[in-house]
């Protein structure tokens, strides 16, 4: 088959797929970089019970792997009266997953911060909170965009787990089209360069955002 | 839950445990001759290494899974899905052991390197004497991560129709209704698995500490 009638065929479908996997792994990495500074903020304004929480919520998503909170929300949440789509599902389970370790990531960065930032935010007469919003969110962050960068992109791998259920992203659509084609291995070969691509921008997007705040250093 | 289902899923963690066993002994020789081929003197067997652990990292591991899955029976090579899987999840983790091994071999602190060259020793011995028993203790805390990993990654084998925990997690899910429990045993024995081979990694580590030893890594 030629290359445009190929394209013709299929590209669409593949196009569509692309979107999917893009935008799900935007939205849910945005969403857990959120959730992973919440989860930083109740270990340090916690006391001991937040701290323990996060640590007891962290080694548990630590240790499983994400297909069971994918599962258990879209399998779980319609019996709680909860039926929501499987991209939010898929999404939400990858969220919380990523969080986890996200907050593991800000913690190491937030060690690096010097103590004595802490006595000059008290001394300008900053609340608790400011000080956690202005001083130590901002460079917490910028400290941690090269490791943020590594999960973010084993979030973007992890959103092809969503083909198990029924998100119609890039995975699926290779699926789907293996089971129209029959041409199995071709598919997933598209798909997989498709990855590869995705993968790539990935890291030039947070290799080129770390070399743009070095001055941080 | 039945005792029936719950003995079914401990049977399932213990295949889970196998494959991923098997994955990892899999994995530590593609690493291990990878890291070889990273430390070649040809450069195009350098940019090989670099070009095959691009790839290998760059594809989630349903995708290589469902590759290796379908490509095989194509080469005419009928596997069926639990050696397609230990394959695959051994490539993924080899390439993860390679870069693992590769930073435990550029850790290894120059002086050890002078030393052994000015000592005379041949390339075999200084390997044995000297690289492998720094780079044990260096790669070993990431290794065990990988390990970890490899248990975790097990169970996206479940969609290539492996027998194991997450695929007998959802059969009985699909015969009870029992979402909550069901995966709650099954999280509860990953939890166990990885966990245990944190603590065996932990409790190694410091069977292997040297007293005494200062050579921080480079």
């Amino acid at each position: 088959m030629r290359y445009s009638a190929w394209f013709a065929t299929y590209g669409p479908s593949y196009l569509d797929g692309l979107g999917w996997t893009a935008l799900t792994a935007l939205g849910a990495s945005a969403g857990a970089i959120l959730w992973g500074c919440a989860l930083l903020l109740i270990r340090l304004a916690g006391g001991r019970g937040g701290a323990r929480a996060v640590d007891a919520y962290v080694q548990l998503f630590r240790n499983t792997p994400v297909l069971l909170p994918i599962y258990l929300i879209y399998f779980g949440f319609p019996l709680i009266g909860l039926p929501w789509p499987a991209v939010v599902c898929g999404g939400l389970a990858l969220v919380l997953q990523n969080g986890a370790y996200v907050s593991e990531i800000l913690r190491g960065s937030f060690k690096a911060i010097d103590r004595v930032q802490f006595d000059a935010a008290r001394s300008i007469g900053l609340s608790p909170w400011k000080t956690f919003r202005k001083v130590v969110l901002p460079q917490v962050l910028v400290y941690s965009i090269p490791a943020l960068g590594n999960q973010v992109v084993l979030l973007l791998k992890d959103t092809s787990l969503l083909s198990a259920i029924s998100v119609t992203e890039l995975t699926m659509r290779a699926k789907l089209l293996t089971e129209q084609t029959g041409a199995a291995y071709e598919a997933f070969l598209v798909v997989a360069v498709l990855y590869l691509l995705l993968v790539s921008v990935t890291e030039v997007i947070f290799r080129t955002a770390h070399r743009a705040v070095r001055w941080s250093r | 839950m039945t005792s029936g289902s719950l003995l079914l899923l401990a049977q399932a963690a213990g295949v889970s445990l196998l494959l991923a066993a098997a994955a990892i002994v899999l994995g530590t020789a593609v690493g291990a001759g990878l890291t070889a081929m990273a430390f070649s003197r040809l450069a195009v067997v350098r940019a090989a290494y670099r070009v095959w652990v691009y790839l290998v990292r760059g594809t989630p591991v349903l995708v290589l899974a469902l590759l290796v899955f379908y490509a095989l029976p194509a080469l005419d090579l009928r596997t069926g899905p639990y050696l397609a899987g230990i394959l695959v999840l051994g490539i993924y983790a080899g390439a993860l052991f390679a870069e693992v091994f590769r930073g435990g071999v550029l850790a290894i602190p120059r002086p050890q390197w002078e030393s052994g060259r000015s000592l005379g020793l041949p390339p075999g011995a200084m390997l044995r004497k000297v690289v492998a028993p720094l780079v044990l203790r260096y790669a070993l805390p990431p290794y065990v991560n990988v390990c970890v990993m490899a248990v975790k990654a097990s169970s996206v084998l479940s969609i290539i129709s492996v027998w194991e925990l997450t695929f007998a997690a959802r059969e009985i899910i699909e015969r009870t209704l029992a979402v909550f429990t069901v995966l709650g045993v099954a999280a509860a024995l990953y939890f166990v698995m990885c966990l245990g081979i944190d603590r065996a990694g932990k409790w190694l580590e410091r069977r292997l500490m040297v007293r005494g030893f200062v050579g921080e890594p480079a």
